[in-house]
């Protein structure tokens, strides 16, 4: 249990009110501006940068990619490879929810599931992701198969690690709290489990979707 | 309703050693009275409250509810946390008709006893806001009448008012006095504050810090609402101090108070 609980430090805010609040929209103006102002900033770096260099191959400046940018955009080979990437990234993350959610709630829940499965994770998760490469081409062949198996597996943990979180953080009173009104084991695990576990979830689906786009290459 | 404790013990395992919290405790709550258990931090009010609810076991002795023996937390026990414990992801409604919910009480009856509820606390108009966008006061009124709509047959509180301050505290008292007089339920109440506790009970437990033993159980008979400056209030006052400064295991100041220490 101790060992799953730091980790899970690492990928979780643990800020599930300003994960709510980012969520749910909350200031737009202001949600626009911060990230408005540090693109400026980047592109004035850059823009002196290529100045200094003065080579378009060292340091191309920022006008010249934007426009070669434009251009790749409009090629429906450009655009046809990313939705396929796209669809790649999100049928990858659909898998690592349908295993990692029932998976955290289960080992979130019950002792014996986690002494069951934590050993297994643990060690699981230290295997670099490319050492799946050729093991996963020999299982699904050339096809979407194996991109689709790495952007899942890596994004699985941080689905069970954070959901784990989220179960193992529910106050005991909710517990008493419904079963002191009549609340049976569905009616918890729906009403109680479920959303107050679910900022977490997101915060590791966040997670997820992240290593999912760096694992497509 | 009738809630008997019957030599209720518990014990907690320390490393190696045993410390005994409670130590055969008796006593019974009829129909309708609001009792107050009163003592010194760490004397096992929460602890006994708790098994009374179900939440643990005890070591020994049992807790029956018209006869019957609890085992397990249940319908007929409401709880009102001291942190209120309102489900932070269900809005004031969904919280009040969660216990309807479980009951099964058909729909239309629960929005009736809904708008009943609401009324009773003041709280029309607030059924839509989530619990973080109530004040404490309000939070605490929700907890109670969440607590209330299941119909419980005893309603079991642990310093419902403990996270309030001071000034805030003897309003909230009024209110919750209001609040239990239109419904009547049998009511446990736990505190450590002895104006609370004449201000609000019938009938007023002493616990010591000495395996939480029962050193003083004072019936309180002043009309409501009550008068905080009166001299019958202060006479109970004066000696439900006596009996909290002998639960302490502090000397006592009276004679009275010493042929009760022989007793206790
Ligand atoms: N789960 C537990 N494990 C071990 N000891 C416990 C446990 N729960 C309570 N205790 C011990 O039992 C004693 C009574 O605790 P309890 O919470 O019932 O006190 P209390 O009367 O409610 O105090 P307070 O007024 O401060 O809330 C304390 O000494 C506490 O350390
Ligand atoms: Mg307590």
């Amino acid at each position: 249990m101790e060992p799953l609980g730091d980790k899970a430090r690492v990928f979780n805010s643990r800020n599930t009110r300003l994960m709510r609040e980012k969520i749910m929209g909350g200031q737009v103006h202001k949600q626009l501006l911060y990230p408005l102002i540090t693109i400026a900033v980047v592109f004035g770096v850059w823009q002196l940068a290529a100045n200094h260099y003065n080579s378009e191959f060292m340091m191309p400046s920022p006008c010249k990619t934007m426009v070669t940018f434009a251009s790749v955009v409009h090629d429906p080979e450009v655009i046809k490879n990313l939705l396929i990437t796209l669809k790649r990234v999100l049928t990858g993350f659909f898998y690592a929810l349908l295993i990692g959610v029932p998976l955290g709630f289960l080992m979130g829940y019950s002792k014996t599931a986690m002494r069951l499965f934590d050993p297994l994770i643990d060690s699981l998760r230290q295997i670099p992701i490319m050492a799946w490469v050729p093991l996963t081409i020999v299982w699904f062949g050339l096809g979407d198969g194996p991109t689709i198996f790495l952007i899942t597996f890596s994004g699985v943990f941080p689905i069970i690690i954070n959901t784990v979180a989220g179960v193992q953080n529910i106050s005991r009173d909710y517990y008493n709290a419904a079963r002191s009104m009549g609340g049976g084991s569905w009616s918890i695990f729906t009403k109680i489990i479920v959303p107050a576990s679910l900022p977490d979830i997101l915060i590791g689906s966040r997670v997820a979707v992240g290593l999912g786009w760096m694992s497509v290459i | 309703m009738e809630l008997k404790v019957e030599s209720i013990s518990k014990k907690f395992k320390n490393d190696s050693s045993f410390q005994t919290v409670l130590k055969d405790l008796d006593f019974t709550v009829r129909e309708g009275q609001f009792v107050t258990l009163l003592g010194p931090s760490g004397c096992g009010k929460t602890t006994l409250l708790t098994i009374i609810a179900g939440f643990q076991a005890a070591s020994g002795g049992r807790v029956l509810i018209n006869g019957c023996q609890v085992t397990r937390p249940g319908p007929d026990r409401g709880f009102v946390f001291q942190n209120y414990a309102l489900f932070p992801w269900m809005t004031v409604r969904d919280n009040i008709l969660y216990p309807m919910k479980q009951r099964k009480v058909p729909g239309k009856e629960r929005e009736k006893r809904l708008e009943e509820l609401l009324g009773m606390a003041q709280l029309e108009g607030k059924e839509k806001l989530f619990p973080h966008q109530l004040s404490g006061g309000m939070k605490q009124r929700v907890a109670f009448i969440r607590a209330l709509a299941g119909k419980p047959e005893v309603l079991l509180m642990d310093e419902p008012l403990g996270a309030v301050d001071m000034q805030m505290r003897q309003s909230l008292q009024d209110d919750l006095e209001v609040l239990w007089l239109k419904d009547k339920t049998t009511v446990v109440m736990v505190t450590h504050d002895v104006d609370e506790a004449i201000y609000l009970s019938d009938r007023v437990i002493v616990m010591s810090a000495q395996e939480g033993k029962i050193v003083e159980d004072l019936p309180v008979r002043l009309p409501r609402p009550r008068d905080r400056k009166g001299m019958e209030y202060h006479k109970h006052k004066e000696r439900l101090a006596e009996a909290l400064r002998i639960a302490m295991g502090k000397r006592p100041e009276s004679p009275e108070a010493k042929r009760q220490l022989c007793l206790a």
